[in-house]
């Protein structure tokens, strides 16, 4: 594109919001207290399917300090049910903020108690009793699909809430011919987001002005607005919601939940703000859940290695009261990941159970196919006696074909996969590591070297769920500070510091002067929420039109007064100047003072005053299937290759990393300290999914972790020295030439340590197929290689 | 039964009233008003909540108000010291320590507790010391950098 890049695009500038972050005087919804504020808390169901006979609330009600308590059937009442998301594919279920008839999952809302405060709300909520009626609890996703499985939802009539068929023509013949075809089961297991801010929301609902505003630690303000006005009624432009400082994503705050849209209907209801916090324990019942698909999958090759076909069969598990099916449309499109893969079939199944809801997890869905792929590679690796690079290189998409188009329709937009997987292997010494494992083997030492090339698509727009836009407004005021105000809210992504590093590098306006203003419908374009890593996609490239504007507004000005045509000026040291000769200018301020005051030197029919906006729509996206259902949802393909190094104890089964090197190509970086930092969290968030985390459920489908005892995050003593590199293949349909750097990082571990820890325990033949690799599992595999081989060898 | 205690917060003398069950944390917080204690499980593992009591790094979820009464409690808020930031707040910002900032006042604390004890700490040290802390969003390696940065720019 025709516009310069200047600095500070481009620069590691230290970030503006960090100075409030470190003071102590960020703030979090939980740290508002209006006067008058009650609490709620939440009666919980205590089983995961069973028929609600009744609930006496009596006790509750006469406890100290309680105001109210409401039931399911006191609020469907009062209520429409919340729309529920997800393409025409997803079968349509009727949820409400608390469960009504029917209790679906452990730990689903079904009564709320306010009180003065949230003390004595927990305290009520203790007095409450529920009158249910047990149903065989549905856990197995495989088994919920069998005829006569106990349905979940009964409007729906089956427990398979969403199917979706592709395949290319052919594809038979070519797993006949083919010399070689594995087959494996691979399951990607349960984690969640865990954001160190739990959910936690106000509402106030004020009499006076018959108006709402509601501050939520959300990270999708305008869509949250939307579906207040709707539950509730309430015109839209009466509600403000608020997303203050919020304490991270990783997507599981992009939902609208249950609890969150019953609080505006309380303060309503009460006339008093009410807010609500929620505990880890809630959190971890209730906050959504990602991955936990099955994939039953083949790839058919030539002896060579030479890639010919997959065949993928995907049981996704919903959970219960789902609301979004993206995940698995983001699974199903891209299992054929960066090689060059031209038959492909896929039948994927969304399956209801009576788990905690799935939805958004940073990499959702394809997390899942670029794990199942990278390991499925390394088994045909083996299986040929080939070296995982070199099946790789033989089979990747090369740079010359992009933007290439893939088997399911998705248009990459650029890549050089085989360059960057070249710098991984030879930035970790691949070729020495390979001589020293098998020195250390002598030694009794079992190293694993693992490599993967994650693929993963971001800014996704399915006109369902995201409307694939953002915008930004902004305004320079007559003293020379400008403000702009972003469609997106923040959640640690930095966006007060890259907004103005853009509108710096285009205005001309100091950077110091520059205020981004997020996350309150109230002052801010309307826009969607900030997940898929669409903010450098679409957010900065939004930024970068209001600013462009601006630029064309503040040279159109010069241009009248030093007789000099736009094209001729540039904007440097807070003057405009003509590139001719740079004597002849105008400083910044003097063209501000023209725009406010002396507009009578402005051009002819331009409008006084300085505010423009810009909007900019998700590029190359294509959402509706053409004839054979190809179809790109997806808009840019940042990638990474891994090379990692672990050493496994196999007395104790305990993994140990001892290199990760990754090269990562998010193409432009706004701010490449930034770009790191989000690398470095979103890699070790991996290593939390591949090696610690896991949600377990028994039997009764009861969640046996809910706390950070039994749920373990990676702390500062699990995580490696990381060795991080980038390449730089600009995006070719964004201004800025950005790609989204959020969450490439997280999908590299799983299959680089999975594969690291097979290559290490080769010795013994050991399969893996089951996540984490806990120390239990590992040495439970090595248990049953060995019981295996003196079987059968 | 509510009980009237007094303590110091941040060098200054403060009371209020408190439940026996009143968590220290909500203490700070709902009472004093001084939110930027964070807290985000409330049973000990995340280390959102920490603050100096009586000059070690302790989980505030941990602590009832009671058992602080007539002690000296240190809070984020105390760290900057007449409008100057403090060497580890400098560092933070510096090293980009920080993404959404909600674990930041604990690392801060528990960080500072360190330097109080140790002048010239090792990465081991820190590590062990930042190890109850829980971020989501930096993956550590830069809290670590700016702890590191900090220990050589601290006097006590």
């Amino acid at each position: 594109m025709d516009f310069p890049i200047n600095p500070p695009i481009g620069d590691r500038v230290r970030r503006k919001e960090t100075l409030r972050f470190v003071t102590g005087t960020g703030r979090y919804v939980d740290d508002l207290l209006p006067p008058g504020t009650l609490h709620a808390a939440f009666v919980r169901s205590s089983c995961a399917h069973a028929r609600i006979n009744g609930i006496d609330v009596e006790a509750a009600r006469a406890m100290p300090g309680v105001r109210a308590v409401f039931t399911g059937k006191d609020v469907a009442q009062k209520l429409k049910p919340l729309r529920v998301g997800g393409s025409p594919l997803l079968r349509q279920i009727k949820l409400y903020p608390l469960a009504v008839d029917k209790i679906r999952y452990f730990g689903e809302p079904l009564a709320v108690v306010v009180a003065d405060n949230s003390y004595l709300a927990e305290d009520a909520v203790e007095v409450v009793s529920v009158d249910f009626e047990r149903l065989p609890p549905v856990v197995d996703p495989e088994a919920a699909m069998e005829p006569g499985a106990p349905c979940i939802h009964e409007e729906v009539g089956s427990n398979i809430v969403y199917k979706y068929h592709f395949t290319t023509d052919g594809i038979d013949k070519v797993f006949q011919d083919a010399d070689v075809v594995i087959r494996e089961r691979i399951r990607s297991h349960r984690i969640t987001a865990c954001p160190i801010e739990p959910r936690a929301y106000l509402a106030h609902y004020n009499q006076d002005e018959d108006s709402l505003t509601m501050w939520s630690a959300t990270a999708n303000p305008h869509s949250l607005r939307t579906r207040i006005a709707e539950i509730l009624s309430f015109p839209e432009g009466k509600v403000r919601v608020i997303a203050p400082d919020v304490g991270g994503s990783f997507g599981v705050k992009i939902q609208t939940y249950q609890e969150e849209l019953l609080l505006p209907f309380l303060s309503r209801e009460l006339g008093r703000p009410i807010k609500w916090c929620e505990t880890r324990v809630e959190h971890m019942r209730n906050g959504r859940h990602g991955r936990d698909q099955i994939h039953y999958i083949e790839m058919a090759l030539r002896k060579d290695g030479t890639m010919l076909a997959i065949k993928d069969k995907i049981i996704a598990d919903m959970g219960s009261t789902y609301t979004v099916d993206h995940s698995i449309m983001a699974s199903a499109l891209y299992v054929p990941g960066v090689y060059q893969i031209q038959n492909y079939a896929v039948d994927a199944f969304g399956v209801a159970t009576n788990k905690t809801t799935h939805g958004s997890l940073r990499g959702i869905g394809k997390a899942d196919a670029s794990y199942i792929l990278e390991r499925l590679v390394d088994i045909a690796a083996r299986e040929l006696k080939l070296d995982p690079i070199d099946i790789r290189m033989k089979n990747f998409i090369p740079a010359e074909a992009f933007p290439y188009r893939n088997v399911t329709g998705a248009l990459y937009d650029s890549g050089q996969y085989h360059l960057c997987m070249q710098r991984a292997a030879e930035r970790a010494g691949y070729e020495k590591l390979r001589k020293e494992q098998a020195e250390l083997r002598g030694k009794g030492i079992y190293r694993g070297i693992g490599v993967a090339l994650v693929m993963e698509p971001t800014s996704s727009s399915r006109i369902h769920a995201t409307g694939g836009y953002a915008s930004c407004r902004m305004s320079i005021d007559p003293s020379g500070a400008a403000t702009v105000f972003s469609s997106m809210g923040e959640q640690g992504q930095g966006h007060e510091t890259t907004i103005a590093q853009i509108v710096a590098s285009q205005t001309g306006i100091p950077f110091e002067k520059i205020t981004v203003i997020h996350g309150d419908t109230l002052p801010t374009p309307y826009g969607f929420g900030t997940g898929s890593s669409r903010s450098s996609v679409v957010l900065m490239p939004s930024a970068w039109v209001a600013a462009k504007k601006m630029r064309d507004k503040l040279l159109g000005i010069a241009a009248r007064q030093l007789a000099v045509v736009p094209e001729k000026l540039q904007i440097g040291d807070s003057k405009v100047f003509s590139s001719d000769n740079p004597n002849r200018s105008i400083t910044l301020a003097e063209i501000i003072r023209t725009a406010y005051g002396a507009i009578h030197l402005l051009p002819e029919n331009m409008e006084p005053g300085l505010e423009t906006t810009g909007y900019f729509i998700n590029p190359n996206i294509d959402c509706e299937p053409d004839e054979k259902g190809r179809m790109n949802t997806f808009s840019s393909y940042p990638y990474a290759a891994i090379v990692a190094v672990v050493d496994v104890d196999i007395e104790t089964g305990f993994i140990k990393i001892v290199r990760y090197c990754t090269v990562h190509d998010c193409g432009n970086m706004i701010n490449p300290q930034i770009v790191d930092t989000q690398q470095q969290g979103s890699i070790v968030q991996g290593i939390g999914a591949a090696l610690y985390e896991e949600l377990r459920y028994d039997e009764d489908g009861q969640l046996l972790t809910s706390t950070f005892m039994d749920y373990r995050l990676p702390s500062v003593e699990e995580v490696p020295a990381l060795e991080l590199e980038h390449i730089i293949t600009p995006n070719p349909f964004t201004p800025l030439g950005a790609k989204g750097a959020g969450e490439t990082g997280m999908l590299g571990p799983p299959p680089a340590l999975c594969n690291a820890v097979e290559d290490a325990l080769s010795p013994f033949g050991v399969k893996i197929r089951q996540t984490p690799l806990t120390p239990e599992r590992i040495l439970d595999l090595i248990e049953k290689a060995k019981v295996s081989k003196s079987t059968h060898g | 039964m509510a009980k009237t205690i007094a303590l110091t917060v941040n060098g200054k003398p403060c009371s209020g009233e408190v439940e026996s069950r009143t968590l220290l944390a909500h203490f700070l917080r709902d009472t004093l008003r001084l939110t930027g204690t964070h807290l985000g499980c409330v049973v000990g593992r995340c280390g959102a909540c920490t603050v100096l009591w009586n000059g070690t790094a302790v989980k505030s979820c941990m602590v009832f108000a009671v058992q602080a009464a007539g002690d000296e409690i240190v809070t984020v808020e105390g760290l900057a010291q007449d409008k100057r930031l403090h060497p580890l707040q400098e560092a933070f910002w510096q090293n980009d320590a920080v993404e959404c900032g909600y674990c930041t006042p604990g690392m801060l604390m528990s960080a500072y507790g360190l330097l109080k004890k140790v002048k010239d700490p090792t990465e081991e040290q820190i590590k062990k010391a930042i190890s109850g802390n829980l971020c989501r969003c930096t993956g550590y390696l830069n809290i670590v950098a700016a702890i590191k940065e900090a220990a050589a720019n601290f006097a006590g």
